[in-house]
């Protein structure tokens, strides 16, 4: 039975890395980016990039695909994203094309295939990283084996969880963060540029897909494709956790990830995902708002 | 000084204000009135930048506003106490407070001593929640909060609207002081004549997003009420 919340407890850390940054753009913006789990997968091909080019591993290729991933966001905001405030349905759309121009771009080599240069690490094909030898070795506490890489995957959500919440309640950037999502004209009224906080905040939610995407890579093959399905992920667990609640991410991250571990272990995947999304419905059904969200949105 | 000139402010397709101009001197109290709707709460949201979209000029101390981000006017030294208040329920008093040091000079970051001053149960509760405040205490804590803005002129929509009768003595006292002691300018849009009689130096009155009538605060004869301002 530890074993298997244990898995469970990876897999909510994955779904955590990806809610957070979705929670926190969809919460301070209104935007709901379709683009995030292509994020995810730039966060993965950097660290094939950095790993063939660099011969970085993946704990290096961590803050990189964090500054790639949150710089190709800064630039989708300032783009395009920012022209569409309060236009939910467009901005949808938007990223959603964005998404596809991203996954093209990889898939293509930037357009280089069409002159037949190809670049290593790039293209339809599906990559690998490896994973450094040390995460490799399983480790037992207490009579039970783990695996240190999905430990390794634990305690790095853990604290980027534990530094996402200190931004948003322990500095003057978060408060204004928190400010535009209650009421963002009263927070312009209130001095707060808020375009320039929401610029950052995009920044800041991609670079966290980034650093999913890097955790993803070390136990999925890394492919143009891999992150079109996470933003429903994200998204199962934004809404049952509340919309902008950091708290609400944690709670239904785990609890989801133990749902889909706990019937993954004793039937199959497949039948994992149908009870994660009924588990979905009959929380959405019981509480629309979500399980923690604040009063007024 | 604040002075707007032939403003026209929309939302969406909505033309709210039509060719509006209206001047605040600097430490006066101008009353702005007239019936419900008739666009009091958009001038206000117009000198903010929170329209949809606005055209004409809109100068402040002698610099040209007319173009600037809601952030920027905010930090020139406009200060807003919305209509309902529009604090942050689930912020702390001292949060939301200090959410108005934003827009003060020096970054804010700490709580302005006029607001001690003023409202000394705000002091003393600092750590609870703004939104278990009574509606009084709810409007002291927005006007609280545009101090800590720091402004030189003070943007108020209705700030004894739907609250008890004693706290409305206290907060027209308070308006008073604000303007008399610590030197702010006010624009106070109001329903209440006699406040406005009282405390203002002059009047605007407005009908259908235009200035009807403007004239020091004598002016505002029986006449001109009953004319803009009975049903």
């Amino acid at each position: 039975m530890a074993d298997v919340i244990f898995i469970g407890l990876s897999l909510s850390s994955i779904l955590l890395l990806i809610a957070l940054g979705l929670t926190i753009i969809y919460g301070a913006m209104g935007v709901i980016n379709m683009a995030h789990g292509e994020l995810v997968m730039i966060g993965a091909y950097t660290a094939v990039m950095t790993g063939i080019y660099l011969g970085f591993n993946l704990i290096a290729a961590l803050p990189v695909a964090f500054l790639v991933a949150g710089g190709i966001g800064f630039l989708m905001e300032r783009a395009v994203i920012r022209h569409l405030y309060g236009r939910l349905l467009d901005t949808l759309l938007a990223t959603w094309g964005i998404a596809i121009i991203l996954k093209q771009a990889i898939r293509l080599e930037f357009g280089l295939s069409f002159l037949d240069i190809h670049i290593d690490g790039l293209g339809t094909g599906l990559q690998n990283v490896a994973i450094p030898a040390f995460l490799n070795q399983p480790w037992s506490i207490g009579g039970i084996e783990v695996q240190s890489y999905r430990t390794f995957i634990i305690l790095l959500t853990v604290f980027l969880a534990l530094v996402t919440w200190f931004l948003m309640y322990r500095t003057s950037y978060g408060i204004q963060v928190r400010a535009i999502m209650r009421n963002a004209d009263m927070a312009a009224a209130c001095g707060i540029d808020v375009k320039k906080v929401s610029s950052l905040t995009f920044a800041y939610g991609s670079g966290l897909a980034g650093v999913a995407g890097v955790m993803m890579a070390g136990f999925k093959t890394v492919s143009p494709d891999m992150g079109s399905s996470l933003v429903v992920d994200g998204f199962l667990v934004v809404v049952v956790g509340g919309v902008g609640s950091l708290l609400g991410s944690v709670a239904s991250a785990g609890f989801l990830g133990q749902v889909n571990g706990i019937f993954a272990t004793y039937s199959n995947d497949i039948l994992a995902r149908a009870v994660v999304f009924g588990v979905v419905i009959l929380i959405i059904m019981w509480r629309p708002q979500g399980l923690f969200s604040f009063k007024g949105r | 000084m604040l002075a707007l000139s032939h403003i026209d402010s929309y939302y969406g397709a909505s033309h709210i204000l039509h060719d509006l101009s209206v001047e605040a001197r600097g430490r006066e109290i101008l009353a702005v009135l007239g019936r419900n709707g008739v666009g009091k709460t958009t001038l206000l949201k117009t000198i903010m930048g929170l329209t949809d979209r606005c055209t004409g000029t809109l100068v402040l101390d002698a610099k040209d506003f007319s173009t600037a981000a809601t952030f920027e006017r905010a930090r020139a030294g406009i200060g807003y106490v919305p209509q309902g208040r529009q604090i942050i329920p689930d912020f702390t008093i001292r949060e939301n407070i200090l959410m108005g040091g934003f827009a003060a000079a020096n970054g804010g970051g700490r709580i302005p001593d006029t607001v001690a001053e003023l409202f000394p149960y705000l002091m003393d509760n600092l750590d609870r929640p703004g939104g278990v405040l009574s509606g009084g205490q709810q409007q002291q804590l927005a006007i609280a909060r545009a101090l800590a803005m720091e402004p030189s002129i003070l943007l108020m929509d209705e700030p004894t609207e739907g609250i008890q009768p004693n706290i409305v003595e206290q907060i027209e006292q308070t308006i008073v002081r604000l303007n008399k002691e610590f030197e702010l300018t006010i624009i106070l849009v109001e329903q209440n004549v006699r406040f406005a009689r009282e405390a203002a130096d002059s009047f605007v009155m407005m009908e259908n997003g235009r200035v009807v009538e403007a004239d020091a605060i004598d002016g505002l004869t029986d006449a001109i009420i009953a004319k803009h301002m009975t049903i």
